[in-house]
């Protein structure tokens, strides 16, 4: 088996919360415990509602948060503790797509200083160069003619097109992973397909490894291989994008998938099974499988023990009481 | 989609400004003062102007001493006089000098005669002769004469010269005016009700009205000043210069040391506008670095910053200036150097480090920090060119401020010891009485250039805080 592009142990993002000043510190646990492994040129959608942990842990792979505890090991390498200068190849390497088109951009620079930012910032080529890369570029998200697009100022292009700029931006120092956090969720429902197929099309042209992070997992199929369910801090399920859909195994995913509005009018009576009540408080989760207080299987064991990743097999695997062999 | 237009250029941003009328006046005023400030500066250099101001070689002694401007005839629609000097250097018209020998002798006869008009309402302020002469043991005898329009010549005094540059200050001098009030007395049979000054005498409509000092007249026509004198020696010789001083002079008047007002009037300018900008720009620069400095960092740096702040706050800021100028006689530089440091921590920092605080959570900073930007770039490059365009107007708008800091700090006698400038012309006017003894002008002239330079940019900042403000709606 190939060696994966990135492999994230034991992962846990904490925030520090003080109550007040002498009481004892506790901690948001946000990303608690995750390890996975990213293959190169793959792309996975990371699902969970918001206050899942989901964006925290894409933060923290790329190192815009410190880890608090575990490994991130990148093309071979452990990242988790560098400091900012020896981070600079990795920061060539890994690259963020904004879920506001609108705020990612600096609102003074036009788009050839925005693209060529990143360039001088890691002293890519001379002038020439940097001009036909930008140019470059801004054809490959479809910005044409480029000359026009270039020397405008965000404010003079729509979400979709703010957003292809972003896009651009984060495709130009040819890096092996990018993160895209909600990349469409604020656009157009028009042009959310647009920026998902280019995203997809580039991803796979360069090979490059993609984590999708999204709340919504009807834009999932478009894009990923995989699929990771996250929960409370927690990764809950991990499947093959076709077979968690079609197979859903832990009840929250169920749960998850039971929620996607139906667009068949005749399905409109039909009864939605959501599990009642809302993510538990990150800083005193609660013991067990974290989701068990909305579980409707809940057993005694999940009250008290944390249930460990099972191997389904293909490839799926999901942390949940259910499918434990005892 | 509104447009944010800082982001148009130069250009635009100027046609812009003129949009507003309050932008092209500003814009017309600051132009007039930077022509002013820089034609001062090429024509009257420093040194010179501050030799000037220190009346070095006496240049003053023949301008009149606290005399308005001369554009006041017109609005108040009386001839006041003006300087008359009379020069027998001067070949003109109206003076004659003779010099004759007496046969069998080494001595010389000298005569001297001055014709002036006088057309003016009023009385001369001071007359006063000036002697250039040229003589080995003995100095040359004068006799002093004076003839009215229409009327008789009379002596006025008896003078031996006392150096080779003597001057004789008639207008002081008791023995011309006992020789002038006995003519007055001779010719009205009267003795005078008040104390008639000399030039009263000697200007005066000799009637009634002259025996009272304020309803005394002046005789307009041709008068006659004559010396008469004794030269000893083949080559004595003696020229006279004799001044009738006006009550008016010059574009701007004198002060009371018989300086022209117009040299302190211009120098006055570029020292407030380079005083001014130069504080405004550099504090608010300053309050711009730190300010976001310490809002982007924040932890330590920021409660440095801040304490640093608080202490500063509580420092009085003009009380402390004063303090210091009062103890060395700052120069401006040192004035300008003081007022920085002593605004490197002000509240301004803290209102930049509010609105820092809230960008460095945009996107586009976390952006900027995942493809590698170091901190000074996040700083320089992407959060000052934020806030820089809401920084501009009050930018501009505080350099009135600063002016008049300078201005009341040369008021107050803490000024710049050696250079002229507004604050000091009213600093002279106020310990010289000049509102009291009704010298108007010494006080509005400085006072006009002030207000003129605070309204300039005033108005400027307003104008440009009109274009900048739908700025700070979005940040």
């Amino acid at each position: 088996m190939a060696e994966p592009l990135l492999r994230v142990e034991n992962l846990c993002k904490w925030f520090e919360v003080r109550r007040g000043l002498f009481s004892k510190p506790l901690y948001l646990k946000a990303v608690d415990n995750v390890s996975f492994e990213l293959m190169r040129g793959e792309a996975v959608s990371l699902v969970g509602e918001s206050g899942s942990g989901k964006t925290t842990l894409g933060r923290t792979i790329l190192r815009l948060l410190e880890p608090t505890k575990g490994r991130i090991i990148f093309d071979g390498k452990d990242i988790t503790h560098l400091r900012p200068k020896e981070l600079m190849w990795y920061r060539r390497e890994a690259s963020l797509v904004q879920q506001d088109p609108y705020g990612a951009l600096p609102s003074f620079m036009n788009i050839y200083r925005i693209l060529e930012e990143p360039l001088l910032i890691h002293k890519v080529g001379d002038r020439e160069e940097r001009r036909e890369r930008i140019f470059k570029a801004l054809e490959e998200v479809r910005l044409t003619p480029v000359e026009d697009f270039a020397f405008k100022y965000p404010h003079m292009l729509s979400g979709g097109q703010l957003q292809r700029v972003a896009i651009a931006r984060a495709l130009i120092l040819r890096p092996k992973l990018v993160i895209a956090d909600e990349p469409v969720s604020m656009l157009d429902a028009s042009v959310r397909i647009e920026i998902l197929t280019l995203m997809r099309e580039l991803q796979e042209k360069r090979r490059i490894s993609f984590i999708y992070i999204t709340h919504d997992l009807s834009t999932t199929r478009y894009f990923s291989e995989w699929i990771y369910i996250m929960y409370a801090g927690h990764l809950m399920e991990i499947a093959p994008t076709k077979e968690l859909i079609s197979n859903p195994q832990h009840p929250y995913t169920q749960a998850l998938l039971a929620a996607i509005p139906d667009p068949d009018p005749e399905n409109r009576k039909r009864f939605r099974k959501v599990p009642p009540g809302e993510p538990p408080s990150l800083i005193n989760p609660p013991p067990g499988c974290r989701f068990h207080p909305r579980c409707p299987y809940a057993m005694d064991i999940c009250r008290r023990e944390e249930p460990p990743m099972i191997d389904l097999g293909g490839g799926h695997r999901v942390k949940c009481w259910l499918y434990a062999k005892r | 989609m509104s447009t944010p237009r800082y982001e148009m250029g130069l250009k635009a941003a100027l046609r812009e400004l003129l949009s507003y009328k309050s932008g092209v006046m500003g814009l017309g005023l600051l132009l007039l003062l930077v022509a002013i400030s820089i034609y001062t500066v090429i024509a009257i250099p420093y040194d010179r102007a501050i030799s000037l101001w220190r009346g070095e070689g006496g240049i003053w002694l023949d301008k009149p001493r606290n005399a308005a401007p001369i554009w006041i005839k017109y609005l108040i629609g009386k001839n006041l006089p003006e300087n008359i000097v009379l020069d027998t250097r001067v070949r003109r018209v109206g003076v004659v000098k003779a010099v004759t020998p007496i046969p069998g002798t080494n001595f010389k006869k000298l005569y001297i005669e001055f014709t002036f008009n006088y057309p003016y309402d009023g009385f001369p302020s001071e007359i006063n002769l000036f002697f250039y002469a040229k003589y080995n043991a003995t100095a040359p005898l004068l006799r002093i004469y004076w003839v009215k329009p229409g009327g008789e010549e009379f002596k006025l005094m008896d003078y031996m010269l006392r150096a080779p540059d003597d001057i004789l200050y008639l207008s002081i001098n008791p023995e011309a005016y006992r020789s002038a009030l006995r003519h007055v007395v001779e010719a009205l049979g009267k003795e005078p009700a008040t104390e008639l000054p000399i030039e009263v005498c000697l200007f005066g409509v000799e009637d009634e009205s002259m025996l009272d000092v304020s309803t005394a007249r002046s005789l307009k026509g041709t008068y006659k000043l004559i010396i008469r004198g004794t030269l000893f020696g083949e080559d004595a010789d003696v020229d006279v210069k004799a001044v009738i001083y006006g009550r008016v002079w010059g574009l701007a008047g004198t002060d009371h040391l018989r300086r022209d007002l117009t040299i302190a009037l211009l120098w006055g300018t570029p020292v407030a506008m380079a005083f001014g900008l130069t504080a405004s720009v550099a504090v608010s620069i300053i309050h711009l670095i730190i300010g976001t400095i310490s809002g982007y960092y924040g932890g330590k740096v920021d409660l440095i910053i801040q304490r640093l702040t608080e202490i500063y706050m509580v420092i009085p800021f003009l009380p402390f200036l004063i303090l210091l100028a009062t103890f060395y006689k700052l120069t401006i530089w040192l004035i300008l150097a003081v007022v920085i440091i002593l605004s490197i921590f002000s509240p301004g920092i803290k209102s930049t480090r509010a609105l820092v605080m809230q960008i460095r959570e945009y996107p586009y900073i976390e952006a900027a920090k995942a493809y590698g930007a170091s901190d000074l770039r996040i700083v320089f490059l992407y959060i000052i060119p934020k806030i820089l365009p809401p920084i501009v107007p009050g930018m501009i708008g505080a350099i009135p401020g600063y002016v008049f800091l300078e201005a009341g700090l040369s008021i107050l006698g803490l000024g710049d010891p050696y250079l002229p400038t507004w604050g000091k012309v009213i600093n002279d006017a106020y310990t010289n009485g000049a509102l009291y003894k009704g010298y108007y002008y010494w006080v509005l002239e400085p006072s006009f250039m002030l207000i003129l330079t605070a309204l300039a940019f005033a108005m400027l900042g307003f104008a440009l805080d009109k274009i900048v403000n739908p700025r700070l709606r979005e940040l």
